[in-house]
């Protein structure tokens, strides 16, 4: 009765309303963020008297916006990259690995998505300035690659465990290498956690706040380092022209993420 | 090589697991370690920061500020997740596609944007004060940001999503055919929910509040930005130390309760939820 939706009478209302408000509420400050980005005025009023691309203008006009993104860019694809090859192979060792502890090992790789980022942000600024990695391109990979990994070993390990390994025995049997049958038998199967993994990754350095904000320099910022600092002294609608296509970014990645699900269950 | 020929090696497979292991242990164990020293080395030996930290009324303040930001948005995300959930589970695969397809929209857009377009809406002038006044409900803008008020709506809006998901993973699993004996049984559909459904969902329930519980506490961005500094949070509380003031001490001490009380809440989390699968 109350699992069949025809069945639930006036309920029906209260809950299809209520999925219908929360919709709008998640949906009221992205469709928001989007308008205002076109709105002509300087003072985020709402709706705007007209409409402009000035603020578009404005954000590609000021080299600093494009340094940081590229910043951005070049740290989260450095990220993904060593985030999907540390995933691998922790994976393959979590999964097929015969040796004590695999649970706690598990546990401990997981570790990093537990804790308040803000613990690690404070404790790897304290280590940096120490050894010398503050405001360097190697402290931010480092950083956003210990935030990274978690969620790229979930992905692999889930798509791995699905796997059967007796077809990678069935390549080596047939001659193949064992390296060779992990990389053209294995890999190819389980391509969906592997593409997870390197969008996640990507996703969770391109967008990081808190670490960032410790690692960055005066000369070494990623974009929202850059949106951080000016959002602290004004609401400026330049901000909004580049959260836009930040949400467009998102979108486009999400198209992917949900296409490479589809090809996984054709 | 083969796993059905070859009895499995002790040990195989952890050369593999090395990599992580060593960058985990540089750059996570070693700098959380040190840190946590600091907070009973510095400024001298001893446990004064902690005696500050738990002594002193403005510092409670933090940690009561932290406690209730962090139980409000559990309860109001709980509210509105358990309906959600609930049609999620029940309704059309192409309504449900339709849904789930905002919820993670909203979940992976940039989160300083999505805080940004809060900062907007809710400032004096911004759509909400205006929308309420042009309805009649309130005659004077209401204070809206730099306020706990502030803090509690973006983070309802950023932890929605963890509160919906488990729920909507424990949900699904239930075997309609009970609530159909409930019903033969002649329950009424009040008594089927308050005795039936909110029973066997009570595991999603739990597990998602400990998690948005947990996941507020150590909350930074959106207090920061919409709370202002003068309601301070604990994850606040702790880059102010290290950043402004550079009292390691004291910073270290606060990021280390914050620690254990995570640490517990999520000994807790597993250790109730252990082999349920949510």
């Amino acid at each position: 009765m109350l699992m069949n939706f025809d069945k639930l009478g006036t309920w029906r209302w209260v809950l299809a309303g209520i999925a219908v408000l929360m919709a709008l509420f998640l949906l009221l400050p992205i469709v928001f963020i989007v308008a205002l980005s076109f709105g002509d005025s300087r003072w985020l009023i709402f709706p705007p008297p007209g409409w402009t691309m000035r603020w578009y203008h404005e954000l590609f006009a000021d080299p600093r916006w494009l340094q940081s993104a590229w910043t951005s860019a070049r740290i989260a694809v450095v990220v993904m990259v060593l985030s999907v090859i540390l995933g691998l192979l922790a994976s393959f060792a979590l999964v097929r690995g015969q040796f004590r502890g695999r649970a706690v090992l598990r546990a401990f790789f997981l570790t990093p998505m537990i804790l308040p980022v803000v613990i690690i942000a404070v404790a790897l600024y304290a280590f940096f300035l120490r050894i010398g990695l503050n405001g360097t391109f190697t402290g931010f990979v480092a950083a956003h690659l210990i935030v990274a990994l978690p969620f790229s070993i979930i992905a692999i390990t889930g798509a791995l465990k699905t796997f059967d390994p007796a077809i990678e025995d069935a390549a080596i049997l047939c001659g193949a290498h064992p390296w060779e049958a992990r990389a053209r038998v294995t890999l190819p199967a389980i391509s969906h956690g592997v593409f997870s993994a390197a969008i996640f990754s990507f996703l969770i350095s391109w967008d990081e706040v808190v670490l960032a904000i410790f690692m960055a320099s005066p000369t070494l910022q990623t974009l929202p380092v850059r949106v951080w600092t000016t959002l602290r002294q004004d609401l400026t609608p330049v901000i909004a022209a580049a959260s836009t296509l930040l949400v467009l970014l998102t979108v486009v990645l999400m198209i992917v993420a949900a296409l490479i699900r589809k090809g996984k269950s054709r | 090589m083969l796993s059905f020929l070859m009895p499995a090696r002790r040990g195989s497979g952890l050369g593999m697991a090395l990599p992580a292991l060593v960058l985990l242990l540089a750059f996570f164990v070693v700098p959380v370690t040190l840190l946590l020293t600091r907070s009973v080395t510095e400024p001298q030996p001893g446990l004064q920061n902690y005696e500050t930290l738990l002594g002193s009324a403005t510092y409670l303040r933090v940690f009561g500020n932290t406690f209730l930001v962090s139980g409000t948005v559990t309860l109001v995300t709980a509210l509105i997740a358990f309906p959600v959930a609930w049609l999620l589970a029940i309704t059309t695969p192409r309504l449900a596609g339709i849904l789930f397809g905002i919820i993670l929209l909203s979940m992976w857009t940039n989160l300083l944007a999505r805080t940004y377009a809060w900062m907007v809406l809710l400032q004096q002038t911004g759509l909400i004060n205006r929308m309420l006044m042009a309805v009649g409900v309130i005659d004077q803008p209401l204070q809206l940001t730099n306020n706990l008020i502030g803090v509690t709506i973006g983070m309802v809006y950023i932890m929605l999503p963890f509160m919906i998901l488990p729920l909507y993973g424990v949900i699904r699993k239930i075997d309609p055919a009970i609530l159909q004996a409930a019903a033969l049984c002649g329950a009424s559909k009040g008594q089927a929910l308050r005795r039936v459904l909110l029973p066997l969902a009570a595991p999603g329930i739990a597990s998602g509040a400990l998690m948005v519980f947990v996941m507020s506490l150590g909350y930074f961005v959106t207090p920061a930005l919409l709370g202002g500094t003068s309601n301070m949070m604990l994850a606040e509380l702790i880059v102010q130390q290290v950043q402004s003031l550079v009292n390691w001490g004291m910073g270290a001490a606060a990021a280390f309760i914050l620690l254990v009380v995570t640490l517990i809440l999520y000994a807790l989390q597993l250790r109730l939820f252990a082999g349920r699968g949510v």
